[in-house]
């Protein structure tokens, strides 16, 4: 079993009298696409703000390529190869597509400048299907566009490992077919893919495992065609008396 | 690029530089007047307007110039060569406060920076060394209004030119990208406490230069000219007039402001109105011209164009 690339070890985040996150552990495998699925209200983004270092957790371990990250501040752990993307995309408004991706790549882990930056950011909208937006303004993007500007940012910094935050909310279904193969070919690439999502279809024909969370807890993980049948995540997700039938 | 607004900056930069050949005494106190608005407006704009932390302490940073250039001319050092100590004294001040400052968002960091101030204040009319609320006299020396002039306005147009720089540089991308998103830009990997400390240095430093030019000509100083709270206001007003986040928006803020005051200042019933005034003019600027007279020039520019475009 090679190294893994990310382990995470009893994370736990406390919000005053509720506890978000409880004893989270696992870890995931260089080039792997890990689903992170769960009911509303599950701890996900907590977990995925946790990694990154928005949020410091309560307790825990994080191991990225073996060094310990938890609780160094969110542009650190980007600088390790670390990023994450918004649930709720979070553009800079007032700038161009392109300007919003070029941040990505002069403040990230490659901290590129002048043309080498220009170059790699127009070969990112590309990737992307943003070629055709680089000169539009974030805030007159719809909101396919807009997630995909969140991956471009996030590409930019030149991460190991991207975290995906429900990309494919409020996406029509081509659209998520699209997004689908622009993740497994980010993942060919070279990178690994950590993904929460609530479209089940997509984390089946994506993901080669899948964590569950329900109330800060971890009821599930493997493969996502035996979790998907798992009573227990069918119970998180349907109510017990669907998990009892 | 050659467009139309750097050619009028450089045109009117090289005649406020030949000013002293051509006019008289009084405009040319004038010009001085505009020049110290224009570097006080346009500093503060690099941190207030760049990157969004609207700070009401400056006058600090002017009073730490303002004394630093005097304690150390009566100390027997060349004013002009106490200019870079104040400028260092005021970003190693600027970093001191901005380090639990910048913990605090949005009006909580602005008031904060309300209470350094005047902290400030109160310090300097409270020690001995600085000659208390009485103030401080430069020492009787050569004092020659063509070289304070000539100071005054080439670090006008420096910092102008300084400020176009960094709005085009990564660290100005960095700076606007904290101001609309703070959380995103940290997750793309901008360390934005470094940056705004960065940016609070370089304004601080450069508001220093200008104190200290400042104490140079009016050859005396105290707390309540050089450190006064009315004067952080007026730094803050300027840029906002005048269209902040932009560079020719303090400039014009700043000629407003000083024309206003000159005016005002005549007047003598009229002395301390021009705040009133001012502060009228914000809230005009506030409801219905958010991006200030510059965003009032573009807009109707604009429409102008269009018609002219549509007429054709």
């Amino acid at each position: 079993m090679p190294e893994p690339i990310l382990s995470v070890k009893a994370l736990k985040k406390r919000f005053g009298g509720l506890l978000a996150l409880s004893d989270v552990s696992f870890s995931v495998t260089e080039g792997e696409i890990f689903g992170v699925i769960g009911p509303n209200g599950a701890g996900k983004t907590t977990l995925f703000s946790c990694l990154v270092g928005s949020l410091s957790p309560t307790s825990g371990s994080i191991l990225f390529r073996g060094r310990e990250i938890a609780g160094l501040p969110n542009y650190a752990v980007v600088a390790r190869g670390l990023v994450r993307t918004h649930q709720i995309a979070r553009p800079f408004r007032d700038m161009t597509v392109e300007a919003n991706v070029s941040i990505g790549a002069h403040f990230g882990a490659g901290h590129r400048r002048g043309a080498d930056a220009r170059r790699r950011v127009a070969e990112i909208l590309e990737r992307t299907g943003l070629g055709e937006r680089a000169g539009s303004l974030a805030m007159a993007l719809p909101i396919g566009d807009l997630k995909r500007l969140e991956i471009a940012r996030a590409l930019a910094t030149e991460p190991a490992v991207l975290c995906l935050d429900e990309v494919m909310g409020g996406l029509n279904p081509s659209e998520i077919v699209a997004a689908m193969s622009l993740i497994r070919a980010i993942r060919d690439s070279g990178l690994t893919v950590l993904m929460i999502e609530h479209h089940v279809h997509a984390v089946a024909g994506v993901t080669d495992r899948v964590l569950v969370l329900n109330f800060g807890e971890m009821i599930a993980e493997g493969v996502p065609k035996d979790v998907l049948r798992n009573p227990k995540v069918v119970a998180a997700y349907l109510g017990d008396d669907a998990g009892d039938a | 690029m050659m467009t139309f607004p750097r050619v009028a900056a450089a045109v009117f930069g090289v005649l406020a530089l030949a000013a002293p050949l051509m006019l008289e005494r009084g405009t040319l106190n004038d010009v001085w007047s505009l020049a110290f608005a224009v570097i006080l407006a346009s500093a503060w704009n690099l941190l207030g307007g760049f990157a969004g932390q609207v700070s009401l302490g400056y006058s600090a940073f002017l009073g730490i110039g303002a004394y630093a250039t005097v304690l150390l001319s009566l100390n027997g050092m060349n004013p002009f060569l106490t200019l870079p100590l104040g400028a260092v004294l005021a970003a190693a001040f600027s970093v001191l406060i901005g380090l639990p400052a910048f913990r605090l968002r949005g009006p909580y960091f602005t008031i904060a920076t309300i209470g350094v101030g005047e902290v400030v204040r109160v310090c300097a009319s409270s020690v001995s060394f600085t000659g208390g609320s009485s103030g401080l006299r430069m020492p009787p020396g050569s004092f020659d209004f063509t070289l304070n002039y000539l100071s005054m306005v080439a670090l006008a147009i420096a910092v102008v030119a300084l400020a176009a720089f960094v709005k085009r540089s990564a660290f100005g991308q960095a700076l606007a990208a904290i101001r609309q998103d703070i959380d995103a830009a940290e997750s793309l990997g901008i360390d934005s406490t470094r940056f705004k400390l960065l940016a609070h240095a370089l304004s601080a430093a450069l508001v220093a230069v200008a104190g200290g030019l400042y104490a140079i000509n009016f050859q005396y100083i105290a707390p309540g000219s050089v450190f006064d709270f009315r004067l952080s206001l007026s730094i803050v007003l300027m840029p906002i007039v005048g269209g902040v986040g932009t560079i020719a928006g303090p400039v014009l803020g700043a000629l407003v402001f000083s024309t206003l005051q000159v005016k005002l200042l005549s007047i003598p019933a009229l002395r301390d109105s021009y705040l009133f005034l001012y502060g009228t003019l914000l809230i005009v600027v506030m409801l219905f011209e958010p991006k200030g007279i510059l965003g009032l020039v573009r807009r109707v520019l604009h429409r102008r164009l269009r018609r002219f475009y549509a007429d054709a």
